[in-house]
């Protein structure tokens, strides 16, 4: 299953219809569903916000993957941005250290059981799989 | 769907998906609280990390009054997201029964 989104934080309502329509058409692990949320929001809003050199849609794609699901997130015509090279984010700092910022890609990296970058023709496409424990 | 309000003096219930969308609407409430709050989460669904940044701050903002938030009726989903962001020795956090 596949679908463009508009590069604006609205879309986020028809992400997650869009979630909800994969989810019962295949049968989808519920217990996943929370994570597959997070990252697609985390990294959805990342583009949105720090990939403001075009004004193309963003694809979303899901699959089935083995116990779980593949997605994939592809923004067209940016720079290169490997999610993985994301500076680190220290949770054990006090509060009057922590800042807001950092903490999606962060746990994005965390919750995934696999994260894989691809960078093309400017294009950059990640995509994840979360998978049932 | 997101919503929040005051359930009574000092204690706020936030209802629904706190995402980045709805962070403005949340942080615009919250920014009206001066003193120490508690927030029932107990229909609170869903959080991404807009969410848990307004919260960060409004905790911050407090803290520097002598206050701060203290979540309550939390479910495990965001709980998990808690412990992963380190908001558990950050805040005061009651897991729902």
């Amino acid at each position: 299953m596949q679908q463009n989104f508009g590069r604006s934080l609205d879309e986020l309502k028809n992400i997650v219809a869009f979630t909800d329509d994969f989810f019962a058409r295949g049968d989808m692990d519920p217990a996943l569903r929370y994570i597959v949320d997070l990252c697609i929001e985390e990294i959805f809003v990342n583009m949105v916000t720090y990939d403001t050199e075009t004004e193309a849609d963003i694809l979303i794609e899901m699959n089935p993957h083995e116990h779980g699901i593949e997605v994939s997130l592809t923004d067209f015509g940016v720079d290169r941005f490997d999610p993985r090279d994301a500076p680190p984010v220290d949770v054990d700092a006090p509060l009057e250290q922590r800042t807001p910022g950092g903490l999606g890609l962060y746990l994005v990296l965390k919750m995934v059981d696999s994260i894989h970058y691809e960078y093309r023709n400017r294009n950059s496409k990640i995509t994840f799989i979360a998978d049932r424990k | 769907m997101f919503q929040i309000g005051f359930d009574s003096p000092g204690r706020v219930i936030a209802q629904g998906r706190l995402d980045a969308a709805q962070a403005p609407h949340a942080q615009e409430f919250l920014d009206a609280v001066n003193e120490h709050c508690v927030i029932d989460l107990g229909g609170l669904e869903y959080i991404s990390s807009a969410g848990l940044g307004v919260l960060l701050r409004t905790h911050k903002r407090l803290m520097g009054g002598g206050g701060g938030l203290k979540l309550v009726n939390v479910n495990s989903h965001i709980n998990d997201i808690f412990m992963y962001s380190g908001f558990d020795r950050l805040f005061e956090i009651e897991v729902a029964g």
